[in-house]
């Protein structure tokens, strides 16, 4: 078992890891720099379709504040982590300070909060499918 | 109708990945990803019925 990682640890080449990243900075990218381009656009397309829906219908985005203490800066995380596989978009809000305010009067808040959390992971999805690919796991 | 509406588009948008990701031929990818749907649109409007019916309020 030991030998098997090894090997496989070994036989992944670097370019994978960088596509790996770039998948994950900007949702679709990891495929379209390996000319996947159905893929690409299909994956891309979705999650940032996802996200900036998330935040049009009034979502708010996650992070660990100053203010949260304890057991409530733990909650924080597991959201946080979901929408921080968005990658850059997620980064952009968070540099311009978008997308965090709490519209919990809306109807669609709870949508959006759930557009922009599945958005993230479905990000993640895509990251380890374009890194497979990357790395010969997968055609 | 517009939650029916924000719904499918969340399951139509998250079936279109999960088809993407999936293993094998084009056509199996396709079917995986109607399925997905299909899966999403019938628990929800199964779940959507039995908490109409618990007094919640």
């Amino acid at each position: 078992m030991a030998k098997q990682i090894e090997r496989e640890k070994a036989s992944t080449p670097g370019k994978a890891w960088g596509i790996g990243v770039a998948a994950w900075a900007v949702p679709g990218l990891g495929h379209l720099l390996q000319k996947k381009w159905g893929r690409g656009l299909l994956l891309g397309g979705a999650v940032w379709l996802m996200f900036v829906l998330g935040l049009v219908l009034g979502g708010h985005l996650f992070r660990i504040s100053g203010t949260d203490q304890g057991l409530s800066a733990l909650l924080q995380l597991l959201p946080m982590s979901a929408n921080f596989g968005a990658g850059l978009p997620y980064i952009f809000c968070w540099l311009t300070n978008t997308g965090f305010a709490e519209n919990a009067q809306r109807v669609t808040y709870e949508y959006g909060n759930t557009f922009l959390l599945v958005a993230g992971l479905l990000n993640y999805l895509a990251m380890l499918d374009a890194f497979d690919i990357a790395a010969g796991r997968k055609q | 109708m517009r939650h029916l509406l924000w719904m499918v588009i969340f399951a139509g948008l998250t079936a279109v990945v999960f088809g993407v990701v999936a293993k094998g031929t084009d056509r199996h990818r396709l079917i995986y990803g109607l399925k997905v749907l299909g899966e999403f649109l019938v628990v929800a409007f199964i779940l959507g019925w039995i908490l109409y019916f618990l007094p919640f309020r």
